[in-house]
């Protein structure tokens, strides 16, 4: 005990040099995990803007000489980007407002009131853990049937299935954390359940709805397996058009790129402005950011 | 007892109104998807295929039979295991150093942490196309580096051990961010006085590690790999993308084969099989969730 009580100058002084060798060491590090993550989205955004001759140069170039911007363009017209982002779009909002409008109430509902209990919570859970996939054939075959295939509606039915557990468990989560007393204060002005739910418990709701919609937006925007199966050509999603760019001779790495660089802005906006939902969301609410 | 009475009549109004406002929900969730399910288990035992206008046949369970006979569902279940048994504890380490290394704030730290977390959300089909580009064997960035430090050129995705490898490369890429902010929060939720005492009491940093904040994280362990295990059981696109299950059958897994065996076998029957055991492993995992991870903070 003695020893460290008779701290002299000298000896701190070369504590706080270690202290700041560590320091240096830790952002040394920072940096290089994070140069090693951030790598691929480089990578791939830089080359949007190579020439075809660029792609395949070696050694691969890590800065081009000058931007190239025709990707963009080749990969909007030649390549149906245009249709495909459109698609995307069209897709992605009318599913994330369908999940919502239905998921809400349901959510309200299991939060507030613990309606179905706990059969209904794991019932949503196991859902919203299995794989998609494993929808596909029974669904393929009910589309088939109604002549649904290659229609709009096929997605966004589709997509319910992928998104309606994830919105309605976080949702429900959101819900558990705004407290009773304000209901009850309504109700006490004498205001019906729902109009109280509606006045009151909504607006404080609100931000989570929005960012539960942020989610299912990225969802359906990102998806990739459903898009595949349902979709021939007049509603391919941005990625089933990134796919199929693939299937010529030689593949167009520039335009892929260009395009690749538009389907993840979104997922990028989301992670650079909500990141402190992100974690709720992705543990899909077991930690509360 | 008048009083008791409106008590009650007020419970049970209160139950009214929850119940017909879940109900449109609940609808919408029963009919669009826990009907195709059911009617998967229901394919699940007929010989049903797409590729011909037959009738389904009730088969009395020979699918189930076959797959457990089918070294290609074998193959599929390993390879899933091996992504997860490989995969997660590298991704736990990563992502508890990188913890580590963010615990303590410093000026611009939220912008860090945003960036590492990028390519959670990125499509996962770009993510596919990104390693694609980084792996090729001829003009990809990567073999260029390690040629630097005199590693030859390797065939990425055409050898299927180096193909089982890009495809862990690539999800440990895309989700030890994941694992890391995950950690992060549960550092942040231990109190400082914890570190404070283990410090008094004489323990050097790497003891107080081992001793205190490790056991203090294993919830948050927990958490992470029960979710891993769930979203390695779902992993498709990037794989679809990167190595389409190639070469030959090296890195399919089971959502690989369910889609394959559905979509270019046709074979509903057995596609419907692999699905229900994937859906029964998961209702497991989700029934664990909910005991040891949604309960205890219920409690609290």
């Amino acid at each position: 005990m003695s020893a460290k009580i008779a701290l002299n100058a000298e000896d701190l002084d070369r504590r706080k040099r270690i202290r700041k060798l560590f320091s240096v060491l830790r952002f040394l590090l920072i940096f290089i995990f994070l140069a090693i993550f951030l790598f691929p989205v480089y990578w791939i955004a830089i080359g949007a803007f190579k020439s075809e001759g660029e792609f395949y140069h070696y050694p691969p170039i890590f800065w081009p000489e000058h931007f190239n911007w025709g990707n963009f363009g080749r990969a909007m017209t030649t390549f149906g980007g245009t249709q495909a982002l459109v698609s995307s779009l069209i897709v992605a909002i009318t599913n994330t407002m369908l999940v919502i409008a239905f998921g809400v109430l349901l959510a309200y509902a299991m939060g507030r009131f613990n309606v179905g209990g706990d059969n209904l919570s794991f019932f949503v859970l196991s859902l919203l853990f299995a794989p998609p996939v494993i929808a596909a054939t029974p669904l393929f075959i009910i589309f088939k049937t109604l002549g649904m295939l290659d229609t709009y509606p096929a997605l966004f039915l589709s997509y319910i299935l992928i998104n309606m557990p994830f919105a309605v468990w976080i949702m429900k989560g959101f819900f558990e954390d705004i407290p009773h007393g304000i209901e009850n204060a309504a109700l006490l002005d004498g205001y019906s359940r729902f109009a109280a739910f509606r006045k009151y418990v909504l607006p404080l709701a609100v931000p989570g709805i929005a960012v539960t919609a942020l989610f299912v937006f990225i969802f359906s925007w990102n998806e990739f397996l459903f898009a595949l199966i349902f979709t021939r050509s007049h509603t391919q999603t941005l990625p089933i058009a990134l796919a199929s760019m693939t299937g010529g001779h030689q593949i167009p790495w520039g335009e892929i790129s260009a395009l690749s660089l538009i389907a993840i802005t979104p997922g990028i906006i989301l992670t650079l402005f909500f990141q402190k939902y992100l974690v709720r969301g992705l543990t899909f609410g077991a930690v509360k950011g | 007892m008048a009083n008791l009475d409106k008590v009650l009549t007020l419970e049970r109004r209160e139950r009214r109104f929850a119940q017909l406002v879940a109900l449109p929900g609940m609808v919408v969730l029963v009919l669009l998807v826990a009907g195709p399910l059911l009617y998967m288990l229901f394919n699940s035992f007929f010989a049903n295929t797409l590729a011909a206008p037959i009738p389904p046949r009730f088969n009395w369970g020979r699918n189930y039979l076959n797959l457990f006979d089918d070294s290609r569902f074998w193959n599929a279940f390993f390879n899933t295991m091996k992504i997860m048994v490989i995969g997660i504890p590298i991704q736990s380490v990563l992502g508890l150093i990188i913890a580590l290394l963010l615990n303590k704030k410093f000026y611009g730290s939220k912008i860090v942490i945003a960036l590492f977390m990028m390519p959670v959300m990125i499509t996962p089909v770009v993510a596919g196309f990104e390693w694609k580009i980084i792996l090729d064997n001829h003009f990809g960035p990567l073999n260029y580096i390690l040629g630097l430090f005199g590693i030859q050129p390797l065939a990425w995705l055409s050898k299927p051990t180096l193909a089982m490898a890009s495809v862990l490369i690539m999800d440990t890429w895309q989700w030890t961010p994941f694992v890391a902010v995950v950690l992060l929060a549960g550092l942040a939720a231990i109190p400082r006085q914890v570190y404070e005492a283990s410090s008094v009491d004489g323990s050097s940093s790497s003891e107080t590690l081992w001793r205190v904040t490790l056991p203090l994280l294993k919830p948050m362990f927990a958490l992470v790999v029960l979710l891993r295990i769930i979203f390695i059981f779902k992993i498709f696109d990037p794989v679809q993308i990167l190595t389409g299950g190639g070469p030959g059958i090296a890195t399919e897994t089971l959502s690989v084969l369910t889609y394959i065996m559905g979509f270019k076998n046709f074979d509903v029957g057995m596609s419907s099989a692999i699905a229900v055991i994937q859906l029964v492993i998961i209702t497991i995992i989700a029934k664990v969730f909910i005991g040891t991870i949604m309960k205890p903070k219920e409690a609290k």
